[in-house]
């Protein structure tokens, strides 16, 4: 720390994030709020300016020599920001900026996606996924140059445009769903612009972007490699809706920026939205009636059915129960909530190879944008987002299930270590908790939260010592949005198998594959905001 | 339960099924002992997930495992296993499922009680 020269400016953050100089833009970032008292806040929206220009790509599916197609990473670098921002209220004080510095720390490392993934820019995509110092090795063989700094400038490839203005604003909302459909990016966003300048359409215009974002999801991610989104529509919409929320949508220009032409990119994914759209048309012909709420949520029999079509049904298994709990009179946020929990069980008992949690879990994270949809807005289509995303959730453990498991990766069962567990005293439970979350060892880590959640009602505590501890982890934003998901979802939850929510999180946080083995990011942290109880 | 249903119409049923699930694992134990190398690798290679017709028949990998190191000899099945370690990573957990260490947990944990008329399997 103390042999950084030169004054923190925004400036040299600019040039620090665009020259993939991570370490560096982190020091800044902590600088400026440390050294200087610049608002967090302000530092985020200078971050996001910073990148906004370099995280677009001209498609998701980029067309190989041999014709073949791979995928093409979406950007995760607000969805980064939107989790940080979202977990810096759960953890509170300055243990609450942690998550922050994760996402200034990953943010670097993920601009220019295109260029990464054919190894002609730096970053994690580069370093981690594709390998490319082994396939382009730099003069010194010792050094990953993959790893930064970049050695060119980042490419743009969609300019900032004008705002489009003109017409009503129910044509321009139907304009801009449909240009998004069509993949007309420009004027997507364009449109999004000119509506997003005057507050009174503020509210259409963040329920009309998620629901754009929601009903763009494939059917299935089954052998599909790159022609799928797992989610990301939505999920970048709901980082839209949440930060502009939070740095005030006159402020929020780069934001949109970042987040609004990518929502029209290609892959564009309707097959799913319109099966369902079909079978309500056939069954469910009042669906637009259907209260968030009912006097009739799941009982536990129900919760069972559901669990075993989620888990261990078809797709069709799970239209027929969800389509049954609507038929007979249950709210949209029963069933929604019902969703959520009897996921869990996925986690809980079934997951046992880290590398397969990424598209589950990212299920799971759709489906909070999904109830945060549903909570927050009202929308005639509600209902359908709710087999939307239980369905997303099938296909993901369907799809991991088409893999044989191997026994390599097995987990020993959390019932073996309750006994241990439960004879820690209850107020020394939590600093052990944080250690085997730390040590991913989730069968203690698992038991240890079985053994709390059954001595105590507190759960706050509980929630705070495994995020803190996952926000140790660099490299992935998925922590932090996982993270929010799990957190806002409990919150909301009436089930009776609320407590799950928490059961499944830290099995995920102790288990799923770290993109580091080392804590740096944290380190970082630790020296300039010195946390009590670091 | 509904009033024309009885426990015990419910264990006569279950007991129906366990007679036929018994014997469908004895014509297994008999194909399985009497099948090649092979004609074993052939049925793993039906776990591929470019070949498995869903994940409904790979799900029933792990049982498939459990009565193979019940039913054959070691020496066949490390024929087997050699096979798939020689194709590398996509092929791993056939390998490793098929590995001694992996069948000598599987044959500890799979329990035959005297009453049983089958070891206690997996059920997928």
């Amino acid at each position: 720390m103390g042999l950084i020269q030169g004054a923190a400016t925004v400036d040299r953050l600019r040039e620090e994030i665009q020259g993939v100089r991570y370490r560096d833009a982190t020091s800044t970032f902590c600088r400026l709020m440390t050294e200087q008292d610049r608002p967090l806040k302000d530092m985020i929206k200078a971050a996001i300016a910073s990148t906004a220009p370099y995280v677009q790509v001209p498609s998701h599916l980029m067309q190989l020599p041999n014709g073949e197609l791979r995928g093409v990473n979406y950007d995760h670098t607000i969805l980064g920001w939107r989790g940080a921002i979202s977990l810096m209220g759960e953890l509170g004080g300055s243990r609450g900026i942690l998550p922050n510095i994760q996402a200034m720390w990953y943010v670097p490392q993920g601009l220019n996606v295109w260029e990464q993934v054919i190894c002609e820019f730096p970053g994690h995509y580069a370093r981690d996924g594709e390998q490319c110092g082994k396939k382009f090795p730099g003069p010194d063989e010792s050094v990953n140059r993959f790893d930064g700094p970049a050695w060119n400038a980042p490419r743009i490839y969609f300019q900032d445009h004008d705002p489009i203005e003109g017409g009503s604003v129910d044509e321009r909302l139907a304009r801009m769903y449909w240009a998004i459909a069509e993949g007309d990016k420009a004027e997507a966003y364009g449109l999004f612009l000119g509506l997003a300048r005057d507050p009174a359409n503020r509210r259409r215009l963040k329920d009309a972007i998620l629901f754009a974002g929601i009903t763009d999801l494939q059917d299935t991610i089954i052998n599909r490699g790159g022609y799928q989104n797992i989610g990301h529509k939505a999920l970048r919409a709901r980082a839209l809706v949440d930060i502009a929320d939070y740095l005030g949508w006159d402020n929020a220009h780069e934001l949109f920026y970042t987040v609004v032409p990518d929502l029209g990119c290609s892959p564009r994914l309707y097959g799913l939205w319109s099966e369902i759209c079909t079978i309500c048309k056939m069954e469910l012909p009042g669906y637009a009636a259907i209260p968030k709420r009912s006097d009739k949520p799941l009982n536990e029999r129900e919760l069972d059915i559901l669990t075993e079509a989620i888990v261990w049904g078809g797709p069709f298994d799970v239209n027929a129960a969800i389509m049954g709990f609507f038929k007979r009179g249950a709210g949209i946020l029963d069933v929604g909530d019902a969703v959520i929990a009897c996921f869990q069980r996925y986690l809980i008992d079934v997951l046992e190879h880290p590398n397969a949690f990424l598209h589950p879990t990212h299920a799971l994270d759709y489906m909070n944008v999904v109830q945060s949809w549903i909570r927050d807005y009202d929308n005639p289509h509600q209902a359908k987002a709710v087999f939307m995303g239980a369905r997303f959730m099938n296909d993901t453990i369907r799809s991991n299930a088409n893999f044989p498991r191997d026994p390599a990766f097995n987990l020993e069962p959390r019932s073996n270590y309750r006994a241990w567990a439960d004879d820690i005293p209850i107020d020394r439970l939590l600093p052990i908790l944080k250690d085997h979350v730390l040590a991913q060892d989730a069968p203690r880590s698992c038991a240890l939260v079985d053994s709390y959640l059954e001595r105590t009602r507190e759960r706050h505590d509980l929630l705070d010592t495994i995020t803190y501890a996952a926000c140790h982890w660099q490299n992935d934003p998925h922590v932090m949005r996982n993270g929010a998901s799990s957190l806002e979802e409990f919150r909301h939850n009436r089930t009776s198998r609320r407590d799950d929510i928490i059961r499944g999180y830290v099995k995920h946080q102790a288990r799923y594959v770290k993109r580091a083995p080392t804590h740096d990011c944290f380190h970082v942290y630790v020296d300039y905001f010195k946390p009590a109880n670091a | 339960m509904s009033d024309d249903q009885t426990l015990a119409e419910f264990w006569r049923i279950r007991n129906a099924a366990a007679a036929t699930l018994a014997l469908t694992e004895e014509q297994m134990r008999r194909a399985v002992q009497a099948a090649t190398v092979e004609q074993l690798a052939a049925l793993f290679e039906a776990f591929s997930p470019a070949r498995s017709t869903g994940p409904e028949w790979t799900r029933t990998f792990d049982p498939l495992v459990e009565h193979l190191w019940t039913w054959r000899d070691s020496e066949t099945i490390a024929a087997v296993a050699e096979a798939f370690r020689a194709r590398g990573i996509p092929w791993a957990s056939v390998a490793n499922a098929l590995s001694p260490e992996r069948g000598g947990r599987v044959r500890a944990a799979t329990p035959h009680p005297s009453w049983a008329r089958q070891p206690a399997f997996g059920l997928v």
